[in-house]
């Protein structure tokens, strides 16, 4: 690990203070908070995908159904009378359940498999939850009563922050490497002497696990749901992939930016073009993957390069890596 | 004993339509290595331009076959040159792979949010005078719709065989299925291949499109399962396994359709999805390769 980098670290306490701090002395009303939120669900769902994706290249269409599953445990254990707290664990763990049974065998072979694999399994939950629940799920009057913005948001925020943490740390460490390493070449790796499908398989328990943390979120910042089979709707894998791509997979930061980017164009498309701003999202997500492989984060990084070219130019001719 | 043969014949009506999905998912597969997500979609959109090509020229659904597959070999045209030629600068065909899942993904999203934006979500079929028409085979009743539908897919992946092995056309398909590069090299227009081979793809996609207008119906968004089926029938057959598709799609039909005498009808797609599982934990070759 490089040195302690004091600006970087400096700047993301300011950053954390700020998000911290404002709520609880200037009332941005409901719908900011609400945006808020939301966007914080769309950064840990991002990261979990950008983790399995990202990091590992491993491609999981199927992020919905981890999702989905851990909304409905949350919901359920946490109506049952279980503190919040625990009933997002029991919800983030049983989406491990669901990534066990389909990442065992598909993770096993390479190819299309566990990308297929994932969607079907969404699928496949979709019409076992269209059949066993048919009306939409809400909680008792009780926890409407109780309702309060402002423990989402920091609960979101704790979750965030963690989960940001946690990912900096794998990243950097032995694991982080070996999941680079199975991502940039998996038969180069494996002739190294990593353990492929065993790193494969830790990095999607983790990836499920994040996914189920935001799953929590929703479960506690959505009291009521119309149907079950939105929870497992597509849209939820694809909003992930298209924060990860937009921002740049591979990055910490990436799918952050990405999120943002995704829920102030979702504000602003919906509103002006109402139920068009999917297909300009889809073609959005299509063109950046054509023209700007490296997302926002590459485009960031391309500027710098480019002012630091224009301050020195000796600098670069030098060292032509950069 | 009337109950289980006409549930064997409905699974393999419905499994000759599974090869015939499969038939055009597994042709991208073999030939370019590029994951068609999108494909299911695709098979959406040729029963709608089926169903708005009788509602408003008033043809029998059959006959507008020759125009639905040419409107659908464009749009498997364009689907090459704007999203699949693009892709083929990564050197490393796992590269591609993930890039062509993850575009055609992005593909499948706007193509049924354009279709619900158009023509709302409903779901539509093609109604004809014949639609409800049965004929008795053996005291189970089968519809005439079923039985054109699994003809055509038997015809359509004949043809199929016959245009990959006997022509000039589907020589050059193989060589660059085997070998891209060395194909090149030895005179093979190998981007043209894949060119024509992905509209053959996506025109099969338009004729599996209209026999699911005309024996069943198409929503928007309703491709994924499709989709999900062509997948399991592809494993099922052995990647690349061109000719074994029809009868893999004929055994997940039977199955699922012997799955309904005994379980909710429902639950179709979860038991493709253990079929699935099963196959790849145990065979992932598939169940005709002979390695």
């Amino acid at each position: 690990m490089a040195a302690i980098n004091w600006k970087k670290i400096s700047a993301v306490g300011i950053i954390l203070l700020i998000l911290i701090l404002v709520p609880m002395f200037v009332n941005l009303g409901t719908g900011i908070m609400n945006q808020l939120v939301t966007l914080f669900m769309y950064i840990l769902l991002a990261q979990s995908w950008n983790l399995l994706g990202g990091y590992t290249g491993q491609i999981n269409l199927g992020i919905a159904a981890f999702f989905g599953c851990s909304v409905m445990v949350t919901h359920f254990t946490w109506v049952a009378g279980m503190p919040i707290i625990i009933s997002i664990l029991a919800g983030s763990l049983s989406t491990i359940i669901f990534a066990v049974i389909i990442g065992i065998p598909t993770l096993r072979l390479k190819g299309m498999y566990f990308a297929v694999g994932t969607l079907a399994l969404t699928q496949a939950l979709q019409v076992i939850m269209q059949n066993i629940f048919t009306r939409s799920i809400s909680a008792p009057g009780e926890y409407v009563h109780s309702y309060n913005i402002v423990t989402r948001y920091y609960l979101g925020l704790g979750m965030v922050a963690l989960v940001m943490v946690a990912i900096y740390f794998v990243r950097w460490s032995k694991l982080g490497l070996a999941f680079t390493s199975i991502r940039d070449d998996e038969q180069a790796a494996q002739v190294t002497g990593v353990n492929t499908f065993k790193y494969k398989v830790i990095s999607l328990l983790i990836s499920a696990f994040i996914a189920g943390l935001a799953g929590g979120l929703y479960a506690y910042f959505r009291l009521y749901f119309y149907y079950t089979s939105d929870i497992f709707g597509h849209s939820w894998t694809f909003s992930s992939i298209m924060a990860v791509i937009v921002g740049g997979s591979g990055t910490l930061l990436g799918p952050v930016l990405g999120a943002i980017f995704l829920v102030i164009l979702g504000y602003i498309f919906s509103l002006t073009l109402g139920q068009a701003n999917l297909i300009v999202f889809g073609f959005l997500f299509i063109i950046v993957m054509l023209f700007m492989p490296q997302g926002l984060m590459g485009g960031i990084n391309l500027f710098r390069a480019w002012l630091l070219q224009r301050k020195k130019p000796n600098t670069l001719e030098k060292n032509p890596g950069i | 004993m009337g109950n289980v043969l006409q549930v064997l014949f409905v699974g393999i009506i419905i499994g000759a339509l599974y090869g015939l999905v499969a038939l055009g998912f597994g042709l991208i597969m073999g030939v370019m290595k590029f994951i068609n997500i999108a494909q299911g979609s695709f098979i959406i959109l040729g029963g709608f331009v089926c169903y708005w090509i009788v509602t408003l020229w008033h043809l029998d659904p059959y006959f507008s076959i020759p125009l639905t597959m040419l409107a659908m070999f464009i749009v498997g045209l364009l689907l090459y040159r704007l999203l699949f030629s693009p892709l083929l600068k990564y050197p490393k065909a796992e590269m591609r792979l993930d890039k062509s899942l993850l575009m055609t993904f992005g593909v499948v999203w706007i193509l049924d949010n354009t279709e619900i934006l158009f023509w709302t979500p409903n779901s539509r079929s093609v109604i004809t005078s014949y639609g409800y028409g049965t004929v008795k085979v053996l005291g189970a009743a089968l519809s005439y719709t079923g039985l054109i539908g699994m003809g055509l897919a038997i015809l359509a992946a004949a043809v199929l065989h016959l245009i990959l092995t006997r022509t000039y056309f589907g020589k050059h398909v193989r060589a660059a299925t085997e070998d891209a590069g060395a194909a090149s090299l030895s005179g093979v227009n190998v981007q043209r291949t894949y060119l024509i081979s992905c509209g053959i793809a996506i025109s099969l996609a338009g004729l599996a499109g209209t026999v699911i207008v005309t024996s069943y119906s198409v929503t928007p968004g309703g491709g994924l399962s499709w989709l999900l089926m062509a997948m399991a029938t592809v494993v099922l057959a052995g990647a690349g396994n061109m000719n074994y598709m029809i009868p893999a799609g004929i055994i997940l039909g039977v199955l699922q359709s012997a799955s309904t005498l005994f379980i909710n009808p429902a639950y179709q797609q979860p038991i493709a999805l253990i079929i699935f599982l099963l196959i790849i934990m145990f065979r992932p070759q598939g169940l005709f390769s002979k390695r």
